[in-house]
C-alpha cells in the first residue's frame, strides 16, 4: 500500500448487519457482516453468482434485505430505492455504462441534482461546467464537457460517471467491475483516480474478478462464496493462491473435468475475417475434438467473433471455411444448416424465452424436427425435451414449468441442452459459466469435455483465466479487435495470458 | 482503438477537443437545423414556382395556419421527448373548442371561455398521464382510447348543431397587434416559456433523461412517472389554449373539427427533427415543423392539388422523417 | 380447454383471471352468455336466433382483422393503419371497376393491394427498426389519403347484383356466407398459432425477439409475415364490406383499427406482447359487438358506440397490466 492512512482518523461509515436476501427459493446471499471505514477501499471477491453484487445491491438500496439491516453512520437505515441510498451518499457505478446517450457531459454530470442557480432562478450554466470541469480535471480528463456522453469511451465514461458521484458528494462509491473493459492505460488511470478518492476520505467498495487488482489498489479483501462471507481481512495478509482457494472453496482439479480427447481434421478455418471496427484479420483453425479458448478483456471483439460466425452479424473481411469449403452463412438458419451451435453471453436476454417452459425452451431451435405434417408432434417434443433435460441435467423445476423459476445454473444448462440438440458438429460457448454456482460449473465442464471426447469442436469464450487453463487445448488472446497471441495447452501460465490480453509485455520471448 | 477515435474526446489532444467544441456548439448539430434548411429552400422554390406564394398575406396565412399546430406541438413535443405519444389531441381540441364556443354564445367574452377551456383541457391532460404512468397503460392505447372516447361524446352532444361564434370572442383568431396575429404573439411567447422551462429547469432536463435513458433515469432516481405526467398535463393545456384560436380563427364548429388535427401535429415534430423513440429533439422543433407543414400545404392549395391529397402528403412526411431516422441511427452512428 | 399448464402460462389464457381456477376465455364466455340474456330481458324482442345470426353480418368484418391483430399484438406490434387500408382496399375495388376492370378481377386486386399494405408495413418496421406504431400511423394518413385522393370524395355503388354474394348471401336463408368464412378463419388462426412452430416463434418475438434470433427464428420474416396476413385480413374484409353496403367509399372503416385492438386486449393479450389466444379475441368480438348490436336495437345513438369502445380499450388495458396487483 503506497498510502498508509491514519488509523485514528478512520471511522465507520457504513455496515451489513447480518444481512440476507432471498428471491423465490433461491438464497442469494446470507448472514453478510461488513463494515466500510472512511477513507478506504475494500474488494469484494468470488465467484460468478457467489453473491457480489447482491451485497453491493442490499447497499445501496436496490434490494432490501430479506433479513438483516443497513447501517449508516451508526443508525439503522431503511433505504426504499437507489435515490434513498444516493441522498444519504452511496453511490453505485455500474459496470455497464448508464449514461444518457443524447446529452452533454456536463448535463449527465448534473442529473438529478440541485443544480446550482442565478437570477431569475436560472440555471448557472456557467458554474455547472466550471464544477464538471473542476471535477473531470480532478479526475485527469479533459474533454469538452459540452460533448454529448455517447461520443465517450467506455474508460472516459467511467469516469464520467465518477465525476457525477463526486458531484453527488457521495462517501461511498461501489464500483462493479470497473476495469472490465478498459485498457491497461485506463486501468493505471483508474487506479490513481481510485487512490485520490481514498485521500478525500470517500469508502469505495470494489467488486473485481480480477486478483491483481485487489493487492494493487484495496486495503482490504472480502471473498464471498455460494453467498456467504468466507472471509475479510487486510489484504496485507492476503496471497493470491490464498484468495482463489477461499473463492473455489475447493481444490481446483475437482472442478473442472478433462478427459484426454484426440484432436482430428480441421472443421473451421478462419482468414483475415473483419466485421466493421469491432475486429479485423483475425485467422485461427478449429479441429475436431478441440477445445479452442478465446481470452482478452471484455470489448475486445471476442463475442463479436462468435456473433460473425453464428450469421448474426455482418462479414466485412476475410474468409470462414468449413470442412475445407468457403461459407457465407449470414444467418443464424445458414450457421444450423452448417451444423454450427451457440451458447450466447447473455442468458437471461439472449439465451432463453424467459416465460415459456422448460421444455419450450429446450426444444426451441429444432421444433422443425417435431413435425407431424405442418404441426408440431407434442408427445415427441415431450420424449425429446425429457431426454435432453436428463443429459445435461436440469433440476428444481418440472419440463412444464416456466424457465424462469430456476437458478442461474440450470437456466445455463437448458441454454446449453437448447443448443446441444441441433446436435451441432461446432460449438461457440461465450462466457459458458457466467454467474453460475459451483455445482452446476461442474456439471458444464463435464458437459464440454464429454462433448470433445465426441469429436465435436468447441471454441470457449471466457473471462475467466482458470476456466481456460483447465479445459483448453489452446487459447487466443484477443485485445482491441485483434488476435494477438496463440498458446498451446503447455504453454499455458496466468501471467502470460493475462499480460497478452490487457497489453503489456512481461515474457521476453515474445 | 474504434470507440473513441475521430470524436476528438482523446484527452490528449487539444486540437481534436476545439474542433469538437466549435462542431458541438454550433446550429448545425442541433437537431431541428435539417428541417430549418429544408424550410429556407422550400420557401425559396415556391416563390420563384409558385404564384401568389411570395406575398405578406400569403406568408401571414401561412403563420396562421401552422400556429395552432405549433403551440399543441410544443407539448406534444415534450411528450414525444419522454418517449410516450399523444394522439387524443384532435379530439380534444374538438372538446374544448366546442365548449369554448357554447360559454362564449352564453355569456360572451373570451377570458371566461378561455380558462374554462384551459381547465377542461388540463383535466383531460391529467387523466390521459395518470393512466399512461401510474396505471401502466401504454400512452398509445390511452391516448388512441381518449381520441375515439370524445370524438364520440362530441358527435353525441354537438351532433348536426353548428355553433356560430360572435366576433367579440375570437381575440384569439382575429386580432392583432401592428399587423401580427395575437396568436403569433401568443406562439412566440409559449415558445419562449417553453424553452426557458427546458433549460432552466429540473423537470425540463428530465424529459430528456427519461426519453433517452428510462432504467438509467430510474437508477438514479428521476420522477419517471411524474416527469411524463406534467408532459401529458401540458400538451391537454395546449389543446385548451389552441382551441380559442382554432374557433377564433374559423368561427364556427362542426362535431367532425379536428379530424386528423393529431396526425398534423406529430408530422409537425418530427419533420422538426424530434425523435420519436425519445431524448433527441429541440423545443423549437415543432414550430420549424409547423411551419413546414404550413408552407407545404399552402403551395398545394396555389398549385391547385385537390385538398383530398392533405392526408396523402401527411402520410409521407410521417414516414419520410421517421425512416430518416432510422437511416440516421442505423447508418450514420453505427461506428459510436 | 386444451392447453396444457405450461402453454397456459405463456400465452395468457390462464393469466391474469380473477375467477381462480377456470381459464380466462371461459370467463369470458360465462360473461358473453349473462350479457345475451341480460339484453334479452332487458329489451324485448331483442332474443331470435335469426335476429343473432343476422347481426353478426356487422361484425365479421372487424373480425377478420381482429384474428390477424391478435398475432400482431402477440409479437408486441400494433396496426394503427387496418381501417384506412380496409378504405383503399374498397376504393380500389370500386374504383378499378370503374375504370373498366371486370368486377372479379378488381376484387382480387382489392386483396393484393391488401396484402401489399401489410407487407408494407412489416417492411418498414423490420428494415429501419422503427416502432410499427409510428409507421402505422404514417402509413395510416398514407392509404387513407390514397383512398381519398383516388375517390375524390366519390362512391362506385352500381356493382352487378352477383357481387352481392360476399356480404348478403346467406346459407339456409339463416347463416351469413361471411361468417362461415370467419370461422373457418377462426380455426385456421386457431391450428396457426397452438399448432404449428410459426405460431410459437410468434410468441416468443413477443416475449424476447433478440433471443429468438439468437435461437435461429427468422424474426423479421416472421413478422414480416404476421403484418401481411394482416393485409389479407383486411383485404377480406374489405371485399365482404364493399359487398355488403354495395359501395366503395373513401371514408370506410373509420376507427376499425380501434375496434380490432379493443377487442383483442379485451381477450386478454397484453399489448406489451407474449400473450393472447384466438378464443380469448373470438369471446372480446362477441362480447363488444352484441353490446354494440343490443345498444343500438335499444335505440341508442350510434356515435356512443365510438366512446364505449374507447372506453372498453383502455379499461381492458388497465385491468390486464394491473390485475395481478389487485389479487395481491
Amino acid at each position: 500500500m503506497q498510502e498508509v492512512s491514519s488509523t485514528s482518523r478512520r471511522q465507520l461509515l457504513c455496515a451489513l448487519r447480518n444481512v440476507s436476501k432471498r428471491f423465490g427459493n433461491i438464497q442469494a446471499c446470507q448472514g453478510i457482516d461488513l463494515e466500510l471505514f472512511t477513507g478506504e477501499v475494500v474488494a469484494v471477491v468470488g465467484e460468478n453468482g457467489a453473491g457480489k453484487s447482491t451485497v453491493s445491491k442490499c447497499l445501496y438500496g436496490l434490494y432490501s434485505p430479506s433479513e438483516g439491516h443497513v447501517e449508516f453512520d451508526g443508525k439503522p437505515v431503511e433505504f426504499r430505492g437507489p435515490s434513498d441510498g444516493e441522498n444519504a451518499g452511496i453511490v453505485m457505478i455500474p459496470q455497464e455504462l448508464d449514461l444518457f446517450p443524447e446529452l452533454s457531459v456536463v448535463e449527465n454530470i448534473w442529473m438529478g441534482l440541485e443544480r446550482p442557480r442565478r437570477w431569475f432562478g436560472a440555471f448557472d450554466a456557467g458554474a455547472m461546467e466550471k464544477r464538471a470541469r473542476e471535477l473531470l480535471h480532478r479526475l485527469g480528463l479533459f474533454v469538452d464537457v459540452n460533448t454529448p456522453a455517447k461520443l465517450l469511451s467506455a474508460a472516459n465514461g467511467k469516469l464520467v460517471e465518477v465525476a457525477r458521484a463526486l458531484n453527488a458528494n457521495a462517501r461511498v462509491i461501489i464500483m462493479d467491475e470497473p476495469t472490465a473493459s478498459l485498457t491497461e492505460r485506463e486501468v493505471f488511470n483508474l487506479f490513481s483516480v481510485v487512490r485520490s478518492l481514498k485521500r478525500s476520505n470517500v469508502a469505495v467498495l470494489y467488486i473485481t474478478h480480477r486478483l491483481d487488482e485487489v493487492f494493487e489498489v484495496c486495503d482490504r479483501a472480502v471473498v464471498l462464496r455460494d453467498g456467504r462471507m468466507i472471509s475479510d481481512r487486510p489484504t496485507s495478509d492476503e496471497t493470491v493462491s490464498g484468495l482463489v482457494r477461499k473463492m473455489v472453496g475447493r481444490p481446483v482439479e475437482q472442478l473442472f473435468v478433462r478427459h484426454p480427447h484426440e484432436i482430428g481434421d480441421v472443421v473451421l478455418e478462419v482468414e483475415g475475417l473483419g466485421s466493421g471496427s469491432a475486429f479485423q484479420d483475425v485467422s485461427f483453425r478449429l479441429h475436431e475434438g478441440e477445445i479452442l479458448g478465446i481470452s482478452g478483456l471484455i470489448g475486445a471483439g471476442r463475442s463479436e467473433i462468435a456473433e460473425t460466425l453464428f450469421g448474426l452479424r455482418d462479414r466485412t473481411a476475410g474468409t470462414v471455411r468449413l470442412n475445407g469449403e468457403i461459407s457465407n452463412i449470414s444467418s443464424v438458419q445458414g450457421a444450423f444448416r452448417h451444423g454450427i451451435g451457440m451458447v450466447p453471453e447473455e442468458r437471461r436476454t439472449l439465451g432463453l424465452i424467459l416465460p415459456f417452459s422448460v421444455k419450450h425452451n429446450v426444444t426451441f431451435s429444432s421444433l422443425l424436427k417435431f413435425m407431424r405434417s405442418i404441426f408440431i408432434d407434442t408427445s415427441a417434443e415431450d420424449k425429446f425435451a425429457e431426454n435432453a433435460a436428463k443429459e445435461v441435467t436440469i433440476v428444481g423445476a418440472g419440463l412444464d414449468d416456466p424457465v424462469s423459476a430456476l437458478s442461474g445454473g440450470n437456466q445455463q444448462k437448458v441454454v446449453v441442452a437448447k443448443a446441444l440438440a441441433r446436435n451441432p458438429k461446432i460449438l461457440i460457448l461465450d462466457e459458458p459459466t457466467r454467474g453460475v454456482d459451483i455445482g452446476a460449473k461442474s456439471e458444464i465442464y463435464r458437459i464440454i469435455d464429454g462433448l470433445a471426447k465426441q469429436g465435436h469442436a468447441v471454441l470457449m469464450i471466457s473471462s475467466e483465466l482458470n476456466e481456460i487453463l483447465a479445459m483448453c487445448d489452446r487459447t487466443l488472446v484477443m485485445r482491441e479487435g485483434r488476435l494477438v497471441r496463440s498458446f498451446d495447452r503447455k504453454d499455458f501460465s496466468p501471467d502470460v495470458i493475462g499480460s497478452a490480453a490487457a497489453g503489456v509485455t512481461v515474457d521476453s520471448h515474445a | 482503438m474504434p470507440s473513441d477515435q475521430g470524436d476528438g474526446v482523446d484527452a490528449r489532444s487539444p486540437k481534436d477537443r476545439h474542433g469538437r467544441s466549435i462542431l458541438s456548439n454550433t446550429l448545425l448539430a442541433r437537431p431541428e437545423t435539417p428541417a430549418l434548411l429544408f424550410l429556407i429552400l422550400l420557401l425559396a422554390v415556391f416563390s420563384v414556382t409558385t404564384k401568389g406564394f411570395f406575398s405578406v398575406n400569403n406568408f401571414i396565412g401561412i403563420l396562421e395556419q401552422g400556429v395552432i399546430i405549433a403551440i399543441v406541438g410544443l407539448a406534444v413535443n415534450q411528450v414525444i421527448l419522454s418517449a410516450e405519444i399523444d394522439v387524443s389531441v384532435g379530439s380534444v381540441l374538438a372538446v374544448c373548442a366546442f365548449i369554448y364556443g357554447n360559454l362564449a354564445m352564453m355569456f360572451g367574452g373570451n377570458l371566461l371561455p378561455l380558462f374554462a377551456t384551459l381547465a377542461v383541457g388540463t383535466a383531460i391532460g391529467l387523466l390521459n398521464g395518470v393512466l399512461s404512468t401510474y396505471g401502466k397503460v401504454p400512452s398509445i392505447i390511452t391516448t388512441l382510447g381518449a381520441l375515439f372516447v370524445y370524438r364520440g361524446l362530441i358527435l353525441l352532444l354537438a351532433g348536426a348543431q353548428v355553433l356560430n361564434v360572435p366576433k367579440t370572442s375570437r381575440v384569439l383568431g382575429l386580432s392583432d397587434v401592428a399587423g401580427i396575429p395575437v396568436s403569433v404573439l401568443l406562439l412566440v411567447v409559449l415558445a419562449v416559456g417553453f424553452y426557458w422551462v427546458s433549460t432552466n429547469t429540473a423537470w425540463g432536463r428530465n424529459i430528456y433523461a427519461v426519453g433517452g435513458n428510462e432504467s438509467g433515469a430510474t437508477t438514479l432516481g428521476l420522477p419517471v412517472n411524474r416527469t411524463r405526467l406534467i408532459a401529458f398535463v401540458l400538451s391537454g393545456a395546449a389543446c385548451g389554449l389552441a382551441a380559442a384560436g382554432f374557433l377564433g380563427q374559423i368561427g364556427q364548429l362542426q362535431a367532425t373539427a379536428g379530424t386528423s388535427f393529431e396526425l398534423r401535429v406529430i408530422t409537425a415534430v418530427v419533420l422538426g427533427g424530434t425523435s420519436i423513440r425519445g431524448g433527441r429533439g429541440s423545443v423549437f422543433s415543432p414550430i420549424v415543423g409547423a411551419l413546414l407543414v404550413g408552407v407545404i400545404l399552402n403551395a398545394m392549395t396555389l398549385n391547385r392539388v385537390p385538398g383530398t391529397m392533405e392526408l396523402f402528403v401527411l402520410g409521407v412526411l410521417i414516414l419520410l422523417s421517421v425512416s430518416s431516422e432510422g437511416i440516421r441511427q442505423r447508418y450514420l452512428e453505427k461506428k459510436i | 380447454m386444451t392447453e396444457n399448464r405450461s402453454e397456459k402460462a405463456w400465452t395468457g389464457a390462464s393469466w391474469g383471471n380473477p375467477f381462480g381456477k377456470l381459464g380466462r376465455t371461459t370467463v369470458l364466455a360465462i360473461i358473453f352468455i349473462f350479457q345475451i340474456i341480460l339484453t334479452s330481458v332487458l329489451v324485448p324482442g331483442y332474443f331470435s336466433v335469426w335476429g343473432l345470426l343476422d347481426a353478426t353480418r356487422a361484425f365479421v368484418e372487424v373480425g377478420f382483422i381482429s384474428l390477424a391483430m391478435t398475432l400482431i399484438i402477440i409479437t408486441g406490434g400494433i396496426d394503427l393503419s387496418v381501417g384506412a387500408l380496409l378504405a383503399l382496399v374498397s376504393v380500389t375495388i370500386g374504383f378499378s371497376y370503374q375504370a373498366g376492370l371486370p368486377l372479379g378481377a378488381a376484387s382480387l386486386l382489392g386483396v393484393i393491394v391488401g396484402v401489399a399494405g401489410g407487407t408494407l408495413n412489416g417492411l418498414v418496421t423490420t428494415y429501419f427498426r422503427l416502432h410499427p406504431l409510428v409507421v402505422t400511423l404514417g402509413t395510416f394518413a398514407l392509404f387513407r389519403g390514397i383512398a381519398f385522393a383516388v375517390s375524390d370524395a366519390d362512391a362506385v355503388s352500381n356493382f352487378p347484383q352477383w357481387f352481392s354474394v360476399f356480404g348478403q348471401y346467406k346459407f339456409g336463408g339463416m347463416v351469413p356466407a361471411q361468417l362461415v368464412v370467419l370461422v373457418i378463419c377462426a380455426v385456421i388462426f386457431w391450428l396457426l398459432l397452438s399448432k404449428t412452430p410459426f405460431g410459437r416463434y410468434v410468441y416468443a418475438i413477443g416475449h424476447n425477439a433478440t433471443a429468438s434470433r439468437f435461437s435461429g427464428v427468422a424474426t423479421q420474416k416472421v413478422t414480416v409475415a404476421v403484418y401481411a396476413i394482416m393485409g389479407l385480413m383486411v383485404g377480406l374484409a374489405g371485399l365482404v364490406h364493399t359487398s355488403r353496403i354495395f359501395s366503395a367509399r373513401g371514408n370506410a372503416g373509420f376507427g376499425l383499427e380501434l375496434v380490432a385492438i379493443a377487442i383483442v386486449v379485451l381477450g386478454g393479450a397484453r399489448i406489451l406482447g407474449g400473450s393472447g389466444t384466438i378464443w380469448g379475441t373470438v369471446m372480446g368480438l362477441l362480447i363488444l359487438s352484441y353490446l354494440q348490436d343490443g345498444l343500438s336495437f335499444a335505440g341508442v345513438r350510434g356515435d356512443i358506440g365510438l366512446t364505449i369502445i374507447g372506453c372498453a380499450l383502455i379499461l381492458g388495458v388497465f385491468l390486464n397490466e394491473n390485475i395481478q396487483k389487485f389479487r395481491k
